[in-house]
C-alpha cells in the first residue's frame, strides 16, 4: 500500500498540485508564469545587489577570458627563451617581470590559466556527470547496490589526494592526463554523496511515486523526475570545487608531478618563484595572484548563487 | 535570531587580507648568532650506513671523519690539493712505488673498551674493504704487513700513485676496531661499534646528527665542543636558514652564489671546496633512434651549452670539455665540437632523419630542469622534439642499470653528474666495456680505452698520463653520446667567525673548522 498525500501543493517544491486540465483550479496560466518570471527577476536583482557574488562572477569570467584568449592577450611566446634579459623585474617590457630563462611571467601566468582551466572545466564536470549519475543509482536502486557503491565512494574518499597522486605519478611518470585522472577520480565521491543524499529523500515523495505507479521507467524517472531537483544543489558544489581543482592541479606541477616542461602552469611559475624569491621576489607574487583571485572569484560566486537558490540558507552565513 | 561569531565568507576576507599584508617585504638582516662554541651545520639526509665498506658517501663521510682514525688528509695548497699525515700517524711515507710505511701515534684508545689503536686494526680495515662496496678504491692493494704494534708497511700490487690521495684522504681509508667490528658481526649502520677521534656520534633520524666532545679524546682540541648537523633535505631551505642565522655554514646553489659574489651580505664569506663534479648529456648509443651516429653527432652541436651555463647556473660553472675536472691532469681546454645548429641540421639531413622524438631524462632539480628546458629549445631549433621527463633520485640513479629493471632499453636522452676524487683515473673507470649497463649508460665499447685505463693508472710520468686521459676524452666524445656541460663548484656560504675546511670532493672536516 502507497501512502498518498492529501496536501493539494506538493510539500517539497511548493509547486501547486495540479488537476487533469494541468492546472491548479484557483490560478490561470499566465498567473504562473507571471509569478515565475517575478521570482526569476527577484533572485536576478538579489544577486546584483550582492557585492560579493557580483565580484565573484567578474573574476570567474576574467578567468574564462584570460584563458581562453591567451594566445591573443600574451605578449610574447610563453616558452620563448631569452638569457640574457633573465630575471628581469617588472617593467614596460615585461610586466611581470622574466623568469630564470628570460620567458616573459605574464605570457606564462595566461598560459598557465589554460591549463588550470582545462583541469577544472574537463576535471570538474566529468566527475559531476558520473558522480550524478552514481549517487542517484545509490539513491535509488536496491539497497545492496546502494551499500556497495557508498563503499566504494568512501574508499576513494579515504585516499589524500596528494598522496594519492604522489604514488600514482611515481609508477606512471608526471603527465596532465594523470592530474586529470586524479582529479576525477577523487573528486567523484562527494558529488555522488550529495546526489545520493538528495535522491533519497525524493525517493518516496509524492510525485516520484505517482510517477512510478504510472509505470515510468527508472531511467525516465531520475532522469526527467529526479536529475533537475538535485542537479541545482550540485552545480553549486560543482562551482566551488573549481579552486580546489586548480590548486591541486598548481601543487602537483609545484612539486613536478604535473604539467611537463615547458608547459607553464601557475604552479610551476610558483615553484620556479619559490626557488629564486630572495633575487626575484615578484615571480611568487605574479604567481600567486591568479591562484588567490580565481579561489575568491569562484567561492564568492558559488556562496552568492547557493544564497539566493538554496531558500533553505539563512542570512548572514 | 542574530547570529554572531565566524562566518565562512568572513573567515576567507580575513584570510585574504593578512595574506596580502603578508606579501609586503620583511626582509631579515642577516645576524649570526654563535652559541657557545657549537658549529651548526647542514646534512642533505640521515646518515644511512656509517661502515665505511657500505655507505653511500657524502655526509658519512663527513661522520666517519670525526668518529674515526684516518692516516692521511687533503691540504689545500692554494688552487691544487696535496696530501699531509695526519695526527694519528707519526709517520706515513711512500718507500717506494708499491710500499707505504706508517706509525701509529701512541697514545690513541678506542672507546667502549677496545684497548689501543693498533697497526692490526689498519690491516683489518683495509683487506676488509677489498671485498666491500667501495673495492674499487682498494683494487691495488696487495695486503698491509703488521710490523710492530703501531707500526706496519701498505703493500701495492702495482705502482699506484694517487693510492694515498684518493684512497687514504677519502672515506674509504677510515681505520676501524677489529675488536668491536668482530664483537658487532663485521657490519654496522647508524653507530659506530667504537670512536676514537675528537668527537662521539648521535643522531635522531630525520632531525639531526650530534657531534660532542669524546672524554676519551687525547689528541689536538677542535674549535668547537659540539657539533650539530640538522637535516635539511632542500638547499634552498638551508640557505635561508643560514640567512636567518640558524646555520654557521650552509652549501649553496648556483643562483645563490652568483647573488653572494655580487653583493656580499656584512659578515659572510664563501668558501669552494673544489670543482671535481663533471656534468654532459649523455645517449644511449644502442637506441633504435640515436643507432646513427650523424644523429648524436648533431645533438653534439645542436646544444648551445653558454646558454645553459648562464640560464641555469647564473654563470657560476666552468664550462666542461669533457670528463676530467679543471685542476687534474689531463684536463681539456676545449671540445671537438661547437655550438652550431647549422652543422647539426645537415648531419639530420645526412642520416635521412626528420621529426625525431626524444625523450630527455634528469633529475628533478632547479638547475637540472633549466638545463633541460634550454636543451629543449635548442634541438627543437634543429626539428628535434623533446620530452623532458623529471624523476627524484631513486628512478633516476637506477635507470640505465640492468640489474635494477629494463628501463635502460629506453633510455634516450639524460643529463647526469659524477663527483670524483682529485685523481683523473677515478672519473675514467665508469666507462670501460665491464661497466656497460652498470655505469656506463651510454653503452659503448672501445679496446683502446680499456687499454688506456689499465695504463693511465700504472703510468707515474705526469705528461704520459695526460696524453693518456685527453686521449681517452676524445674516444668518449668521439662516439658522439657526449654532450660535455660544466664542472660544478661545491661552494658554501659561511659566518667570518668560521674557517671552513671541505675535501675537494666537497665533504666538510668539522674537526677542522676554525672559530674566530
Amino acid at each position: 500500500m502507497i501512502p498518498v498525500s492529501e496536501n493539494p501543493s506538493e510539500s517539497e517544491t511548493g509547486i501547486p498540485a495540479v488537476d487533469a486540465t494541468g492546472l491548479p483550479d484557483h490560478v490561470t496560466e499566465a498567473e504562473i508564469r507571471e509569478s515565475a518570471a517575478r521570482e526569476h527577476r527577484e533572485k536576478l536583482r538579489s544577486f546584483l545587489t550582492n557585492w560579493q557574488g557580483l565580484t565573484g562572477l567578474i573574476l570567474v569570467i576574467l578567468f574564462f577570458a584570460s584563458a581562453i584568449f591567451a594566445p591573443w592577450l600574451a605578449p610574447y611566446d610563453p616558452n620563448a627563451l631569452d638569457v640574457p634579459s633573465r630575471l628581469s623585474g617588472p617593467n614596460l617590457e615585461h610586466l611581470a617581470g622574466t623568469d630564470q630563462l628570460g620567458r616573459d611571467t605574464l605570457s606564462r601566468i595566461l598560459y598557465g590559466g589554460r591549463v588550470a582551466l582545462y583541469i577544472a572545466a574537463i576535471g570538474v564536470s566529468v566527475s559531476l556527470v558520473i558522480g550524478l549519475i552514481l549517487g542517484m543509482i545509490a539513491g535509488f536502486g536496491p539497497r545492496w547496490l546502494d551499500s556497495l557503491l557508498l563503499l566504494l565512494f568512501d574508499t576513494v574518499r579515504s585516499f589524500p589526494t596528494i598522496v594519492l597522486a604522489l604514488a600514482t605519478v611515481a609508477l606512471t611518470g608526471p603527465s596532465l592526463s594523470v592530474v586529470l585522472a586524479i582529479v576525477i577520480i577523487t573528486s567523484i565521491p562527494q558529488y555522488a554523496r550529495v546526489a545520493r543524499t538528495a535522491t533519497l529523500t525524493l525517493r518516496n515523495t509524492d510525485f516520484i511515486l505517482a510517477e512510478r505507479s504510472l509505470g515510468a521507467s527508472m531511467t525516465r524517472t531520475l532522469l526527467h523526475h529526479v536529475m533537475p531537483n538535485v542537479v541545482g544543489p550540485l552545480l553549486i558544489l560543482a562551482a566551488m570545487d573549481v579552486p580546489v581543482v586548480v590548486t591541486v592541479e598548481a601543487g602537483l606541477s609545484f612539486l613536478g608531478l604535473g604539467v611537463t616542461p615547458p608547459t607553464a602552469s601557475w604552479g610551476t611559475i610558483l615553484n620556479e618563484g619559490y626557488l629564486v624569491i630572495r633575487d626575484a621576489p615578484w615571480m611568487v607574487i605574479a604567481g600567486g595572484i591568479p591562484l588567490i583571485l580565481t579561489t575568491l572569484g569562484f567561492t564568492f560566486l558559488g556562496e552568492a548563487l547557493r544564497d539566493i537558490f538554496d531558500p533553505r540558507m539563512g542570512k548572514g552565513r | 535570531m542574530k547570529q554572531t561569531g565566524t562566518t565562512r565568507r568572513g573567515f576567507l576576507g580575513t584570510t585574504a587580507a593578512l595574506g596580502a599584508l603578508a606579501l609586503a617585504p620583511a626582509w631579515s638582516t642577516a645576524a649570526f648568532a654563535q652559541a657557545g662554541s657549537t658549529l651548526r651545520l647542514r646534512i642533505d639526509g640521515d646518515n644511512n650506513v656509517l661502515d665505511p665498506g657500505f655507505m653511500t658517501g657524502g655526509t658519512e663521510i663527513e661522520a666517519q671523519k670525526q668518529c674515526l682514525p684516518f692516516l692521511a688528509q687533503y691540504a689545500r695548497d692554494g688552487e691544487t690539493f696535496t696530501w699531509e699525515p695526519t695526527y694519528f700517524v707519526t709517520r706515513l711515507e711512500q718507500r717506494d712505488a708499491t710500499h707505504i710505511d706508517f706509525e701509529l701515534t701512541e697514545g690513541l684508545t678506542w672507546s667502549n673498551g677496545y684497548g689501543p689503536v693498533m697497526a692490526s686494526d689498519v690491516k683489518y680495515s683495509y683487506e676488509r674493504m677489498k671485498d666491500s662496496d667501495w673495492s674499487g678504491y682498494f683494487d691495488a692493494l696487495e695486503r698491509v704487513d703488521v710490523t710492530g704494534d703501531r707500526t706496519g708497511t701498505i703493500v701495492l700490487s702495482r705502482p699506484f700513485a694517487p693510492f694515498i690521495m684518493i684512497t687514504l684522504c677519502h672515506g674509504p681509508g677510515a681505520v676501524l676496531s677489529e675488536k668491536a667490528m668482530a664483537d658487532a658481526g663485521g657490519k654496522f649502520t647508524t653507530s659506530f661499534p667504537a670512536v676514537c677521534g675528537p668527537y662521539t656520534y648521535e643522531a635522531t633520524p630525520g632531525q639531526r646528527a650530534v657531534f660532542s666532545a669524546n672524554p676519551d679524546w687525547t689528541g689536538p682540541q677542535p674549535a668547537f665542543d659540539r657539533v650539530e648537523c640538522n637535516v635539511i633535505t632542500e638547499v634552498k631551505a638551508a640557505e635561508l636558514a643560514f640567512e636567518a642565522g640558524e646555520l654557521d655554514c650552509t652549501e649553496v646553489g648556483a643562483d645563490t652564489l652568483a647573488r653572494y659574489t655580487k653583493d656580499m651580505p656584512e659578515g659572510t664569506g664563501i668558501a669552494v671546496a673544489g670543482e671535481l663534479q663533471y656534468m654532459w648529456m649523455g645517449m644511449n648509443t644502442e637506441h633504435p633512434k640515436l643507432q646513427d651516429i650523424r644523429v648524436r653527432q648533431a645533438i653534439q652541436h645542436a646544444v648551445d651549452v653558454d646558454t645553459i651555463l648562464q640560464g641555469a647556473y647564473s654563470g657560476t660553472t666552468a664550462k666542461s670539455h669533457g670528463i676530467i675536472c679543471p685542476g687534474l691532469t689531463g684536463q681539456r681546454d676545449s671540445a671537438g665540437y661547437s655550438y652550431d645548429p647549422a652543422r647539426a641540421r645537415e648531419l639530420l639531413a645526412e642520416a635521412g632523419v626528420s621529426g625525431l622524438e626524444v625523450t630527455l631524462r634528469t633529475l628533478n632539480n632547479q638547475e637540472r630542469m633549466l638545463s633541460a628546458q634550454i636543451i629543449q629549445a635548442n634541438l627543437a631549433a634543429v626539428g628535434i622534439t623533446v620530452n623532458v621527463l623529471p624523476l627524484d633520485s631513486g628512478p633516476f640513479w637506477e635507470m640505465g642499470q640492468e640489474s635494477k629493471g629494463d628501463t635502460w632499453k629506453d633510455l634516450e636522452l639524460w643529463i647526469m653528474r659524477f663527483g670524483t676524487t682529485p685523481d683523473p683515473y677515478e672519473a675514467t673507470q665508469w666507462f670501460t666495456s665491464d661497466q656497460v649497463g652498470v655505469w656506463n649508460w651510454e653503452r659503448w665499447t672501445d679496446p683502446e680505452f680499456d687499454r688506456l685505463y689499465e695504463e693511465g693508472i700504472n703510468e707515474t710520468d705526469m705528461q704520459k698520463r695526460h696524453d693518456i686521459y685527453v686521449r681517452m676524452q676524445e674516444i668518449m666524445e668521439n662516439t658522439g653520446a657526449y654532450v660535455w656541460i660544466n664542472h660544478e663548484p661545491e661552494a658554501f656560504v659561511h659566518s667570518t667567525s668560521v674557517g671552513v675546511n671541505a675535501a675537494p670532493s666537497g665533504e666538510l672536516n668539522y674537526r677542522r673548522f676554525t672559530q674566530g
